[in-house]
């Protein structure tokens, strides 16, 4: 827990892990793994009377990321499907404090418990085990014993995102659109997630300067993870260091790390000169704004994850709750992508973006999750 | 209907109490007061004549303080009635005390250093323009007027850090003045005054109550009553003894009516029969806390069964000599012997052990933790010591029964006995604290810097003869005070500092203040003839 | 017996003010209360649940209150706790004693990573009088990212991202015995742990030369080099014992409630110290029930959020309100006199309590 005294406030570190989806309604159709068709025919289902609960990461509910994009989930299926939803958020970020309130949940009826982000990993674990009526969906993530072993249980669905497609679909119409020139990287901690978005994005760079007849470079020194999600003054300081060292773009996959590295951006812009921020897990349009209409925000690297909780419980809700099972969300059923609207991106970059995405689809690209001879 | 004859009138009795009032500016009548385990006032009476200068005497914690705090405000009596200009009033805290006309200057002064006097004195006095901007010029304008008028020499637009301790105490003054009182309470107000400010401030005064406003002097200084004040009220421990016209009354009967009993100016003893030398200091120097040498080559020796006195103004190197025999300051050269000993090396503690004793000038940031109970004081020195601890575990029934011993034997008075906070003692009984705690130790060489500075004349008295007594068990006694009676009294043989150097030792017997007032002042014995 | 009852109002005016702000809210305050209560204490699960929360408040309550009694304000608990964690967890990591010598290793090990961590503050504190409010803090920036390097760099688990590798059985306080007892808590040894450290402080700080020396110390540095005693030597014990408290705390944390350290976060219960020792008016004993009663206040809160409709912010305040009205103890204190009408004589306003000789 965090309040009292300003000092305090520092603590509000880590908010969930990686800066992660928003509201993102745009997301299309919500049609993954059969799950949840029309909003309609939702509500109709009869078989409708279990209750949602969610433990939150570190960090708030309206953290812009994980929380708040499973939360926004949570909230859709559940309104439109009439059940009871409650959050709890958990007083550190122990494994004994998550299971302290995914016990409380239970206790209280809550007996359908989505948590976001792979610190709850060992947690659901104990709590798969624990609460055999109960079903989990952990996004993120794979419920792991203390030995690190993975094993979903039957009552458990496991959720992974594909962030190396929607950074390599950034890193395409980022390079598109400056078609020359330095871009760069800024990470939170260097956790999968984030080293997912980092890979993908440089293998979309490459993918354009290939075939796209683009010339833009990723240079080593321009790959920086700052190592908390929090340290909103450094994000802005390694931003401002990449942007006098000539990089046009930056894509700040980095929670509150890149809220700095946005500001940073804004200031330049308002002063005149070129900088531009790459978003990450929700559309960041709107928080690069810097004057009416403009913004810095030149794309954003999307992970529906407000969509990944919706279709798990209206899948819960017809009887055909995916359990056992890990969910991988990719191009292929919309888990991932760019926003619908890019303001800042050209007709070209626009264009050869969806090209791309398309071809994603098809199988027709496939991007690597690992590093390779990738930088960091 | 019974009538009396007052003033050349008849007047009916129900009339005259109410118009007898009428002279008085305030009055106290039958106070009590209370305090866990103290009765502070008990049936205290004190009648302020309009236009005079009335001192309140009383040693300390004779429950001066809580009457003027009654009378401020700051606590209410248990018992007994206020009347101000007849009236009978409530002073339920220090706003109404100011509403009602009555003003207060405290001992320690309640400025902001870095404020203007205009500025402090108008804050808290909401005179602003349109409910916000400080109004400082007219309120400026005022102070230099109400300056002139009563002689203050105060300038409005001085910050109170730039200007000396008299003048910041009638920036006080001034503060009542400004507010309209017509009573004012002043704190002990020639304790940190030079004799001169205090000349100053005795003129103030006289020109104050012509213009018809009313003093409360609160002090034990019985000179300045004489030369002040016209009445005198005179309380002991809680009870008035009773109120006398300073003309017609002598020092020595008001001295004999604060401390109950006949108390002797003079101090009787013995002449000395100094044996061998105790403490040698051999060409000292050391650095003040300016880090030039504020103790410069001193050479002194004090021997066993005397009393050397040092004699100086504030600041001529007593402070430093004082510490680096203590071992609280560094020692630039020279030697510290104690019975023969080189003890220049020696920590604190071991030159505890050796046998010094140390009555600090300031006990409240040396002498005591004033946090700490009255039995852990006593032992502040000696705790590591058997029995008081063994193995680091301390022993408190012993260190209790030692520190009753002390509160007994020296007269200590506390609440709750050795386990009073220090606090909670009165300035004097903290002061017969850790001149017991010392004393008792047994020291070889007792050194006592000011060991009655700020006490009243019997507790004075009483310190004094300790020290004699010391002296006669066969110890030696070093005593530093800024007092020149003290040093002329109690010393056997006095040394002289003026600007870090040691101008001259002289016998007592043979010597008087003038000679000792010239070599204060830097001429040596002799030159001047 | 005074702090006692001003400790005591300052909870229930804490629990008035989050009972008013329930009903502004909209929701039942009595509910909400018998909640909180019964998700601390409905049973052995979440009493042992309680007992584990508060033990590493009792550490850190302890740390901070030892400081302000030697007159020093250690506000980097949170710091020396994540010090006094890495130690113990890399000790438990890297040796496979057996288990009574490794726990001994490893609570010597919390012990002196948390000592080592406040040492610097009082070394400068007495050489240079720096003060330590400040040097603490900053301490507690460079153990963040001591942690956020050392636990990456050589305790890395293959399957955790930000955590080190979870400690053997052997190397954590939890035992099979106390954990049946308490139907599967996380309750562990801390506490035993913890209530062994009320007892050695109160002994240390009442009863012992050195806890005389550091209390004079704390209340009048001039008074205590005056009467001899080594007054920079006691700053730098003082802070220490109080570190060495707080790195104990680390230690439970970490090799106790949880098993493993993690990065990119300060623990909570380093801040929270300051409120404990508040509460519990610096006195051991008054710690150990201060901290009972901040375990059971997190421990339950998450029960009355799922059971009412209180939201978790809401109970987030509430929580924070009771915090601060305990925290603000002495406020209470001048209240409590003046209603009475008079000041004490044997008391200063706000000097911690002390032992009377009893």
């Amino acid at each position: 827990m965090k309040r009292r005294s300003g000092m305090l406030a520092v603590l509000v570190l880590l908010m969930g892990l990686l800066a992660a989806c928003g509201g993102s309604n745009n997301g299309a159709n919500g049609g993954t793994n059969g799950a949840a068709g029309g909003e309609g025919n939702a509500a109709e289902q009869p078989k409708a009377d279990f209750k949602v609960g969610m433990v939150t990461d570190a960090g708030t509910i309206d953290d812009k990321s994980f929380n708040q994009g499973t939360w926004e989930g949570i909230l859709r299926a559940t309104e439109e499907l009439g059940l009871e939803n409650k959050y709890l958020k958990p007083t550190g970020t122990t494994e004994a404090d998550y299971t302290k309130e995914i016990g409380n949940l239970y206790d209280a009826g809550f007996k359908f418990i989505v948590t976001p982000g792979f610190k709850f990993e060992t947690a659901i674990f104990k709590a798969q085990e624990k609460y055999k009526d109960a079903k989990f969906v952990l996004i993120d993530g794979a419920p792991k014993d203390d030995k690190g072993n993975a094993a979903v249980g039957e009552n458990t669905v496991s959720i992974f995102f594909a962030e190396q497609e929607s950074g390599f679909l950034a890193g395409v119409a980022t390079s598109v659109q400056i078609k020359e020139g330095d871009v760069g990287f800024i990470g939170g901690m260097e956790i999968p997630p984030v080293q997912k978005f980092n890979w993908g994005f440089q293998q979309g760079v490459k993918y354009a300067n290939d075939n796209l007849g683009t010339k833009v470079a990723i240079k080593k020194e321009n790959v920086i993870y700052e190592g908390t999600f929090s340290n909103v003054a450094g994000g802005g300081q390694l931003a401002a260091s990449m942007y006098d060292r000539g990089v046009k773009v930056i894509f700040a996959a980095a929670g509150g790390v890149g809220v700095g590295a946005i500001d940073e951006a804004k200031k330049r812009a308002a002063d005149g000169k070129e900088a531009w921020i790459v978003g990450v897990d929700v559309d960041q349009y709107a928080d690069g704004e810097y004057a009416t209409g403009k913004s810095i925000i030149l794309t954003s690297a999307m992970k529906k994850i407000d969509q990944a909780a919706y279709d798990m419980i209206a899948a819960e809700a017809k009887g055909e709750f995916p359990g056992g099972q890990t969910l991988i969300f990719d191009a292929k059923n919309d888990g991932v992508g760019l926003p619908a609207e890019n303001p800042n991106l050209s007709e070209e970059a626009v264009a050869k973006s969806k090209e791309v995405f398309e071809k994603l689809k098809a199988g027709e690209i496939t991007v690597a999750a690992e590093q390779g001879d990738l930088i960091k | 209907m019974y009538v009396k004859f007052v003033g050349g009138l008849f007047i009916p009795s129900f009339l005259e109490e109410e118009i007898l009032s009428m002279d008085y500016a305030v009055e106290m009548l039958g106070i009590r007061k209370e305090f866990p385990g103290v009765v502070a006032n008990d049936d205290i009476t004190l009648q302020l004549k309009r236009g005079e200068i009335h001192a309140l005497l009383g040693e300390n914690g004779a429950g001066k303080s809580t009457l003027m705090g009654i009378l401020f405000g700051m606590y209410q009596a248990d018992r007994g009635t206020i009347r101000v200009n007849g009236k009978e009033v409530r002073i339920a805290n220090p706003n109404v005390a100011n509403r009602l006309g009555i003003g207060m200057v405290h001992q320690h002064f309640k400025l902001v250093d870095t404020f203007t006097v205009t500025e402090n004195i108008i804050l808290g006095s909401e005179n602003s323009r349109w409910g916000f901007v400080l109004d400082t010029r007219s309120a400026s304008r005022r102070i230099a007027e109400l300056s002139r008028r009563y002689g203050l020499n105060v300038d409005p637009d001085a910050k109170i850090e730039d200007i000396s301790v008299g003048m910041q105490q009638r920036v006080e003054i001034l503060k009542m003045l400004y507010r309209n009182a017509d009573v004012l309470i002043l704190d002990e107000p020639t304790a940190v005054l030079t004799p001169q400010e205090i000349q100053e401030l005795g003129a103030i005064l006289k020109n104050l109550i012509q213009e018809d406003k009313s003093i409360i002097l609160i002090t034990h200084k019985l000179k300045e009553i004489k030369a002040f004040a016209d009445r005198c009220t005179v309380i002991r421990r809680g009870k008035t003894v009773g109120t006398v016209e300073v003309a017609a009354a002598s020092e020595a009967a008001m001295a004999e009516m604060m401390v109950g009993r006949q108390v002797s100016f003079k101090v009787e003893k013995k002449p000395a029969s100094p044996g061998d030398a105790v403490l040698q200091i051999d060409s000292l120097s050391v650095k003040n806390n300016k880090q030039v040498l504020g103790l410069n080559g001193v050479s002194l020796e004090v021997r066993s069964g005397e009393i050397v006195g040092i004699a100086g103004v504030e600041g001529n190197g007593q402070s430093e000599l004082v510490e680096a025999v203590t071992g609280l300051r560094k020692t630039e050269s020279g030697g510290i012997r104690l019975k023969g000993k080189d003890i220049s090396g020696l920590s604190i503690r071991d030159r505890n052990e050796s046998g010094i004793g140390h009555i600090p000038e300031d006990r409240h940031k040396r002498g005591l933790v004033l946090d700490y109970t009255l039995a852990e004081n006593m032992v502040l020195e000696v705790y590591h010591r058997d029995p008081f601890s063994r193995n680091g575990i301390l022993n408190k029934s012993a260190i209790r029964s030692y520190a009753e011993r002390i509160i007994g034997s020296y007269d200590v008075r506390s609440g709750q006995g050795a386990a009073s906070v220090a606090r909670s003692l009165s300035g004097g009984n903290q002061q017969k604290a850790v001149i017991g705690r010392e004393i008792e130790g047994d020291p070889d060489l007792l050194i006592a810097v000011q060991p009655t500075r700020g006490l009243d004349v019997g507790s004075i008295e009483y310190i004094h003869k300790r020290l004699i007594e010391h002296r006669d068990r066969g110890k030696a006694v070093l005593l530093i005070s800024l007092e020149l009676d003290e040093v002329l009294n109690v010393s056997d043989r006095i040394a002289v500092l003026n600007n870090g150097e040691l101008i001259g030792v002289v016998e007592a017997s043979e010597t008087n203040e003038n000679e000792l007032g010239l070599m204060m002042a830097g001429v040596r014995k002799g030159e001047t003839a | 017996m005074r702090n006692t009852i001003v400790s005591l109002l300052a909870v229930v005016f804490g629990l008035l003010a989050g009972a008013i702000l329930m009903a502004v809210t909209g929701h039942n305050p009595i509910e909400g209360y018998t909640y909180l209560m019964q998700g601390g204490l409905k049973n052995t699960e979440r009493l042992g649940n309680t007992l584990a929360t508060a033990t590493p408040l009792i550490f850190t309550g302890l740390s901070v209150a030892f400081a302000f009694r030697t007159g020093l304000f250690n506000i980097g608990a949170a710091g020396q706790m994540l010090i006094g964690g890495l130690c113990a967890t890399a000790i438990g990591l890297t040796f496979d004693w057996p288990r009574t010598v490794l726990l001994a290793a490893m609570v010597l090990a919390g012990f002196i990573g948390g000592a080592v961590w406040a040492f610097l503050p009082g070394l400068l504190k007495a050489k240079y009088n720096v003060h330590e409010v400040v040097s603490t803090i900053m301490l507690n920036w460079i153990a963040f990212w001591t942690v956020n390097y050392a636990v990456p760099a050589y305790f890395k688990a293959e399957s955790l991202e930000t955590e080190s590798r979870i400690l053997p059985e052997a190397a954590t306080l939890r035992v099979p015995g106390l954990t049946e007892m308490f139907d599967g808590s996380y309750i562990n040894l801390g506490i035993f742990l913890g209530l062994i450290a009320v007892i050695v402080m109160a002994f240390l700080i009442d009863r012992t030369t050195l806890g005389y020396e550091l209390k004079a110390v704390g209340f009048n540095r001039h008074a205590a080099e005056y009467g001899g005693i080594a007054v920079n030597r006691s700053i730098v014990v003082s802070m220490l014992i109080s570190g060495g408290l707080a790195g104990l705390g680390g230690m439970v944390q970490y090799t106790g409630n949880a098993a493993n350290i993690q990065i990119g976060i300060l623990p909570s219960q380093g801040f929270d110290g300051i409120a404990v020792a508040l509460l519990g008016a610096n006195s051991p004993v008054g710690v150990l029930l201060a901290a009972i009663f901040f375990g059971l206040l997190y421990s339950g809160r998450g029960f009355m959020n799922a059971m009412t409709e209180v939201p978790p912010e809401i109970a987030d305040s509430i929580i924070a309100i009771i915090i601060y009205f305990a925290a603000t103890s002495i406020l209470i204190e001048r209240l409590v006199r003046r209603f009475k009408g008079r000041l004490p004589l044997n008391r200063s306003g706000t000097a911690p309590q002390q032992g009377k000789g009893e």
